[in-house]
């Protein structure tokens, strides 16, 4: 167990994660899924999606995202650009869009439906 | 009864145009205004003397040192860390040596500590007035107005709070007044602000209250610490730190690498 610990800095040390860099990724990702989580509020108000139904369609549509980031900003190794590629690309601020997502959804439900 | 009966209301659709749009543009240029305002408060950090940067400047040296160290071969690490230890243990990069050993005088009398507690009283301040007029722009003109219905359900503790000058008691709990839109936009605006600011602004109260919140204690007891202690940590830290050269055994790593390329 330490032994395996051991290894793991070492092959931190060999291989640096820089920060920026780190720090551009995730970026780049929370601008895509806030502006997309926008959009789907959008679609899922003029939908007119209610209550449970526009939550699920919410992180169904995240996860079509997360699918699109994984096939084309990755092209498929998500390792290469994250260091845990499960919790920074798949799951990767998935709630920081929802209130976005609350906020258009509501706007377009009022004007369009109700 | 079973099956509630959906209520329906008939609005004008000018309630969009006089109360939607305007709440939500002037929430958006609110927030570019914040912006700005604290781009224009953030005070020049004031002119430090030398010995008192020297302090600092050769603290973050032996931070430095500690997270490079591996880049550097042992011997001048050891080099390094033979003169940096030495130095922090006699206290050759106080600012004021004298002052060694005594306690430190009331944080209140020092003034950079009172100019830092200033700018954090400015940006309360620019974030606590807008709030502070918005809400009560929205209350006086906008109250009593149903102007929407929310696609979600809420449990009726919300009432009070969402349908705030509606007087109406038994009217779904989803139709709502002026003052939710004002609460949605206030959490929601934070993605158009990134878009029409840039990642890094200041325009959104929320995320900056919970940064605040995170960061006040650092940022507050940093000038207090004694320096002395902290170089004597410091040297403490560098001491025990086990140095390991990355170079070191680079030929095999190299050779065995470059054999798995060439197969």
């Amino acid at each position: 167990m330490a032994a395996s610990a051991l290894n793991e800095e070492r092959q931190l040390a060999i291989n640096p994660i820089v920060a920026s860099s780190v720090q551009h990724n995730t970026q780049v990702i929370s601008n895509i899924r806030n502006l997309t989580a926008s959009l789907f509020g959008v679609a899922a108000g003029t939908l007119g999606l209610e209550s449970y139904a526009g939550f699920i369609f919410y992180i169904l549509a995240s996860l079509v995202v997360s699918v699109l980031l994984f096939a084309l900003k990755t092209d498929g190794k998500p390792g290469a650009y994250f260091y845990r590629p499960l919790g920074d690309l798949w799951l990767g601020d998935v709630f920081g869009g929802l209130s976005g997502f609350v906020l258009t959804w509501t706007l377009f439900y009022g004007l369009v439906r109700a | 009864m079973g099956q509630p009966v959906v209520q329906t209301i008939h609005r004008d659709p000018a309630l969009f145009w006089w109360i939607l749009l305007p709440i939500t543009v002037v929430m958006i240029l609110t927030g570019i205004l914040r912006h700005y305002a604290m781009t224009l408060l953030q005070s020049t950090p004031k002119k430090a003397d030398l010995p008192k940067i020297r302090q600092q400047r050769s603290l973050t040296r032996g931070v430095n040192l500690r997270a490079n160290a591996n880049v550097i071969s042992s011997s001048s690490f050891a080099a390094r860390k033979a003169y940096m230890v030495q130095a922090y243990q006699e206290g050759k990069f106080l600012a004021e040596p004298e002052q060694r050993g005594k306690p430190r005088p009331n944080p209140m009398s020092d003034p950079a500590a009172m100019e830092g507690m200033m700018g954090m009283m400015k940006g309360n301040m620019a974030m606590m007035i807008p709030q502070t007029l918005i809400m009560g722009w929205i209350n006086a003109f906008f109250s009593g107005f149903v102007i929407m219905k929310l696609p979600f359900p809420l449990t009726p503790q919300f009432k009070s709070m969402l349908q705030s000058g509606v007087g109406t008691r038994d009217l779904d709990v989803r139709w709502v007044s002026s003052l939710s839109w004002y609460f949605l936009t206030l959490f929601g605006l934070q993605p158009v602000y990134n878009f029409i600011l840039g990642s890094n602004n200041a325009a959104n109260q929320v995320s900056q209250q919970m940064a605040m919140a995170n960061g006040s204690g650092g940022g507050m007891m940093g000038p207090e610490q004694d320096p002395d202690k902290l170089f004597l940590s410091e040297a403490e830290n560098l001491e025990v730190l086990e140095h390991r050269w990355i170079l070191e055994g680079i030929e095999d790593r190299l050779v065995a690498k470059l054999a798995a390329v060439s197969v």
